[in-house]
């Protein structure tokens, strides 16, 4: 599903470089859900930005369902645009927007008729259960219930690849629990890759590989080898 | 739509400050609406008033307007009778005018002074209306004695001369040939035009009279008044065409006051404007610089969903056209207002320079100006949300992201 391949990438602060990413490469399978770990200046962030076609500034290749993606602004934001999905540690939803409408927005982004958009909308909230709180706005939901929905923005258009920039931080536990068995759920469901930054074990736990980065070097275990070995 | 109501959404997120924003180009709107209205009003004034005073057009020997006389109404128009029948004919044409220009001196038998005199038919008064302001006595019209030669004079003429209604004034002038010529007149009324310089000097008298005085049958000009004032440029172009032998000249080129007025008008107001809209420029400018600033993790979150640059773009200029509208909006039913309470209170401006007499300030309420004021804060809001946006949206969007 996708591909990356010796990925370097240089900050420069002043005079100084920094090497964030100093060659990585990994593939991760179509339905596969991949942790980034590592801490802090890892490189998490700057790699899940460079898998999210987010940041263009770096050095190797990307591949997507078998086809190198170019570096051009225009086809990376169509392709964020149809088969990508993004989570963000703080929901960032539009406050201006009730729920139903943040979780609109990338199907109006798709030109979608309005009936067809509004059985996707209706269902995808439903399986977030915030049914009850469709007409809402952020500010009057709670944590959880905004990243629920941040869940549904991302899953509503059913992408191709989730990318999720720890999505359980700013959550407490019982919570977090409850976002991450949604995402492990409806990306059953819908079958979608799920890429995500986090420092959460129960997140890792849940995962089908960890990808660890340190120092912007990566390597990669399997989080339910670790743990049958630990217990 | 939906664009539109997240927009409006937008507009109400921080409210305050759209708040100001909006009375910013509501007060810029009012204001060049007052403004522009009060000048559309003199534009209008002045306009009848040169159009009331010369005629829609005038009709001349071709010298008249162009050359100096040798002698008076050397180019003047003769044999008028059938000319005024023939344009009689034409049912756009409410009336024609003769006018004979003269000039000489005036005297009351002790003592003389200079006049401009002005030989008019008496028809002259009742198509024109009240156009002089009658101090004592009667106006030319209604002549209830055909035969005798009667003058109304000018205010400060006559208190020059130190006459009065009902007493006896000679006018001399060269006649046609060269001659030297009197006449004894009647003073059948004072009037005041509102100018010191011309209340000095004016007089009016019949025309029989004033061709008996210049011993001609000639008139210096035919003032040709129109049922409909906005048929004028056409009407003059089908005449000049039909005959070029005479000058039929419209009343804008004979109205120098209105035009320099108008000039005068123009740069002031625009000037004004100007500086108005570059207000509301700067204003909205810096409400969407802020607006901008306080939102870019949102336009690195809509950019990292896939929107383009011109998506982002548009949102904003959406949100600052609507500011915009409802601003200029609120701006012209504020000046509707004031235009209606300078009515109600009955204001009044001081005399303009080279007159004595004050008139309501009243304002002209125009949908079209409106209309253009509108459209043209409308573009200005465009303009400064689209410098704003486009700074915003060209950040990367994993800087967008991270700003906090």
């Amino acid at each position: 599903m996708l591909k990356f391949s010796n990925i370097v990438k240089s900050y420069k602060t002043g005079e100084v470089v920094v090497d964030a990413l100093k060659g990585v490469s990994a593939e991760i399978k179509k339905g596969e859900t991949v942790a980034l770990c590592g801490p802090s200046g890892s490189g998490k962030s700057t790699l899940l930005n460079i898998c999210g076609l987010l940041d263009d500034d770096y050095k190797g290749e990307i591949w997507l369902a078998g086809k190198a993606v170019s570096k051009d602004k225009k086809v990376m934001t169509q392709i964020r645009r149809e088969k990508l999905g993004f989570i963000f540690q703080r929901y960032n939803l539009i406050p201006v927007m009730s729920v139903y409408e943040n979780v609109e927005y990338p199907l109006l982004m798709l030109n979608m008729n309005k009936r067809e958009r509004m059985d996707k909308v209706v269902d995808i909230i439903n399986k977030v259960g915030l049914k009850d709180h469709i007409s809402k706005r952020p500010d009057q939901l709670s944590g959880g219930q905004q990243q629920r929905v941040a869940i549904a923005r991302a899953l509503v258009k059913r992408p191709e690849i989730v990318i999720a920039d720890e999505p359980t931080a700013n959550l407490d536990t019982s919570t977090a629990n409850m976002v991450i068995d949604l995402m492990r759920d409806l990306g059953n469901d819908l079958g979608c890759t799920f890429i995500v930054a986090t420092h959460d074990h129960r997140m890792t736990d849940r995962c089908h590989r960890v990808l660890n980065l340190a120092d912007g070097n990566l390597s990669a275990f399997n989080p339910y080898e670790t743990h049958r070995r630990a217990g | 739509m939906r664009w539109i109501s997240f927009a409006f959404f937008n507009v109400c997120r921080n409210g305050r400050r759209s708040l100001f924003t909006i009375l910013v180009a509501t007060v810029a709107v009012a204001a060049i609406l007052t403004t522009s209205g009060f000048a559309l009003f003199t534009y209008q004034s002045l306009a009848e008033k040169a159009a009331r005073d010369e005629g829609n057009f005038i009709i001349t020997h071709q010298k008249f307007l162009k050359a100096e006389e040798d002698i008076p109404l050397q180019y003047g128009l003769s044999d008028i009778e059938k000319l005024i029948a023939q344009l009689e004919t034409d049912e756009d044409i409410k009336s024609v005018l003769p006018r004979i220009n003269f000039n000489g001196l005036v005297s009351n038998g002790e003592k003389s002074s200079i006049f401009i005199g002005l030989g008019v038919d008496p028809e002259e008064f009742m198509v024109k209306g009240p156009f002089l302001t009658m101090l004592e006595g009667k106006a030319l019209s209604n002549f209830d004695n055909e035969g005798e030669a009667e003058v109304v004079l000018g205010k400060e003429l006559a208190r020059n001369l130190k006459v009065t209604v009902g007493d006896y004034i000679t006018l001399m002038s060269t006649t046609t040939d060269g001659a030297l010529n009197a006449m004894d007149f009647t003073i059948r009324g004072i009037y005041t035009t509102g100018v010191p310089d011309l209340d000095k000097r004016q007089l009016y008298v019949k025309l029989s009279d004033a061709q008996s005085l210049l011993y001609t049958e000639k008139v210096s000009s035919l003032s040709v008044y129109l049922f409909d004032i906005s048929k004028t440029q056409q009407t003059v172009l089908d005449y000049q065409k039909r005959d070029q032998s005479l000058e039929f000249t419209p009343w804008w080129e004979r109205a120098f006051y209105y035009q320099s007025v108008k000039d005068l008008y123009n740069r002031i107001f625009g000037l004004l404007g100007g500086i108005m809209v570059l207000l509301v420029f700067f204003s909205i400018s810096n409400t969407m610089a802020m607006t901008v600033s306080e939102r870019t993790r949102e336009i690195g979150t809509v950019s990292a969903m896939g929107s383009y640059q011109w998506e982002i773009i548009r949102n904003f200029v959406l949100e600052s056209s609507m500011i915009g509208f409802i601003g200029a909006a609120l701006g012209i039913v504020a000046s509707a207002f004031i235009a209606w309470g300078l009515v109600y209170l009955g204001l009044e401006m001081p005399p303009p320079p080279g007159s004595n007499q004050g008139y309501p300030l009243t304002i002209t309420f125009s949908w079209e100006v409106a209309g253009i004021v509108l459209l043209t804060m409308v573009l200005v809001c465009v303009l400064a949300a689209l410098k704003a946006a486009y700074k915003g949206s060209s950040k990367s969007i994993t800087e967008a992201l991270s700003h906090v």
